[in-house]
């Protein structure tokens, strides 16, 4: 037997259940990686590349915002970038569900937009972040714009796919029962177009976290990402890599909250796989 | 209507969009300042200029060959080492959360990490764009080869299949197309990695382009170069979904 999942059976003589047996597997592993990046970087790196002891060192004071005056906060970058994330998330998926919907029912406004919404969607959005500072100035107002726009292509075209891959028969029933076309949209089309809502959702959060740090950086904005470029160019790399393991575990959460909020709200949709 | 007349008339009205939207470009740009958004046309003539003088085939030569060697890097890493991680169980399941959770970190935060390390020439950004645009290939592809079908397994087996012909025929082909739905996405993800190590690493190709110009308060010229960078972005996301309904057309039958 050489299936690709090999498991190698060993004669047992003590038992593990399997769910402790995976929690000690990555543990195990990510003692191995933590030890691994120590000794490589103590013997291969300058002295001031982040290792897990210095990072470990720099938890308590960044944590505590003991930070020379004129520095950026860790506390006050994270809310700066996290509020922002989530104010273009919103904006992102209200709107692109409303024009995801309006593109998958009117043919009209399929062929209208589809051109561009596929090219800004293709397009790494960032490449309009320098010129949306001629635009806007160097405020907050380009990381909106930025994370707005990544949240809303992914999320409007997924609707879209979502809206036109709904059976006809769902909507020939509607109208035989003279449903009006807000109830064919929002009662029909919209939930059952939602695990592509949730799909593109999970898209949107890459897009949104690169954008708004990209852009923070840029644009010399208060928000995670000019406070990890600022500690980067001041040797303060451990105070960064704390910043950088915030920002993955943002990221980890918010599409954890989502898988959640799918198993709750949508039971009776199973991801495939 | 005739079927004649709604096969003309979805094209039509898909370049009466395009046309409307120079129109409006063009309008937005005669009643702002130039400085802070050109016409159309002003955009096109300097795309011509660039052309001319061999400054934007310059850039997009640089940044092509950027996102070719990273992306290249990206899909054998990530092709391998998903064949690899579906092989070996310890390997996947110690691994699977943190591969998880670096493909959520926001790359460009681990830049100035990289900088440290490899500096801020070509090396360092190639291992950016490859850092970008891995982690879909290398989930898809375990995803892929762990759910080869058993039954083809036991055929194969049934008929004395060696290891190395169980790989060349069953395991391999049956994980490609998993992989090229990762190098689709790898292809999007490279390409914004090509830009962000392009404005935070050495400035070169189109990112510089994009810098230059916006300092310059030129957008005429900044905004041409984002209009390639669109066009490339399409090409390329075209020949990824390309390759991937290439490789999966053998599914389209199951």
């Amino acid at each position: 037997m050489s299936a690709v999942p090999q498991e190698i059976a060993l004669p047992r003589t003590f038992a593990l259940s399997p769910r402790l047996e995976r929690m000690l597997i990555r543990v195990a592993t990510g003692v191995v990686l933590l030890v691994l990046w120590e000794l490589l970087v103590r013997w291969l790196a300058p002295a001031f590349v982040a290792r897990p002891v210095t990072v470990a060192r720099a938890l308590p004071h960044v944590l505590a915002n003991h930070v020379p005056p004129g520095t950026p906060t860790f506390w006050g970058s994270a809310e700066a970038t996290v509020i922002a994330a989530f104010e273009g998330l919103a904006i992102g998926v209200i709107a692109g569900v409303l024009v995801g919907l309006t593109m998958g029912r009117l043919r009209i406004a399929d062929r209208l937009l589809r051109f561009y919404v596929n090219a800004f969607f293709a397009m790494p959005i960032i490449a309009m972040v320098p010129v949306m500072t001629l635009w806007f100035g160097f405020s907050s107002s380009v990381r909106l714009a930025i994370v707005s726009l990544g949240a809303f292509l992914p999320i409007c075209l997924n609707v879209y796919d979502g809206t036109r891959s709904l059976p006809t028969n769902f909507v020939e029933v509607a109208q035989s029962y003279r449903a009006r076309w807000w109830n064919v949209w929002f009662g029909i089309a919209l939930p059952a177009s939602l695990p592509y809502v949730l799909a593109g959702f999970r898209l949107a959060v890459g897009r949104v976290l690169v954008g708004a740090t990209v852009a923070e950086y840029i644009v010399s904005l208060k928000g995670l990402g000019y406070y990890i470029v600022y500690d980067g160019r001041t040797f303060h790399q451990p105070d960064m890599m704390v910043a950088v393991l915030f920002l993955a575990l943002l990221g980890v959460a918010i599409n954890a909250a989502a898988d959640l909020a799918t198993r709750r709200l949508l039971p009776w949709y199973r991801r495939s796989g | 209507m005739t079927a004649l007349g709604g096969v003309a008339r979805g094209p039509a009205i898909s370049i009466a969009g395009l046309v409307a939207g120079a129109l409006v470009w063009q309008l937005i740009g005669a009643h702002t300042q130039a400085s802070s958004f050109a016409t159309f046309t002003a955009t096109c003539s300097a795309l011509w200029a660039m052309t001319k003088s061999g400054e934007l085939p310059r850039a997009l030569e640089s940044s092509l060959e950027l996102f070719a060697i990273g992306l290249a890097f990206a899909i054998v890493i990530g092709f391998f080492g998903g064949l690899l991680l579906a092989r070996i169980r310890v390997l996947r399941i110690g691994l699977e959360p943190y591969i998880l959770m670096l493909y959520a970190t926001p790359m460009f935060a681990l830049i100035p990490l990289l900088l440290s390390l490899f500096g801020f020439e070509l090396r360092a950004k190639v291992i950016v764009v490859a850092l970008f645009g891995v982690w879909p290939i290398l989930i898809n592809t375990t995803e892929g080869a762990r759910s080869v079908n058993a039954d083809l397994l036991e055929v194969a087996e049934s008929y004395r299949s060696n290891e190395r012909q169980l790989w060349r025929h069953v395991i391999i082909p049956y994980t490609l197309p998993y992989a090229m739905t990762g190098v689709r996405q790898g292809i999007a993800r490279s390409l914004v990695g090509m830009l962000a190590s392009e404005y935070l690493l050495a400035a070169t190709g189109l990112g510089n382009l994009i810098l230059t110009y916006t300092n310059r308060f030129d957008t005429a010229h900044v905004l041409a170069a984002v209009l390639v960078i669109t066009l490339l972005a399409t090409i390329l996301m075209g020949i990824g979904r390309g390759i991937e309904n290439y490789f999966a057309r053998w599914k389209a039958g199951v």
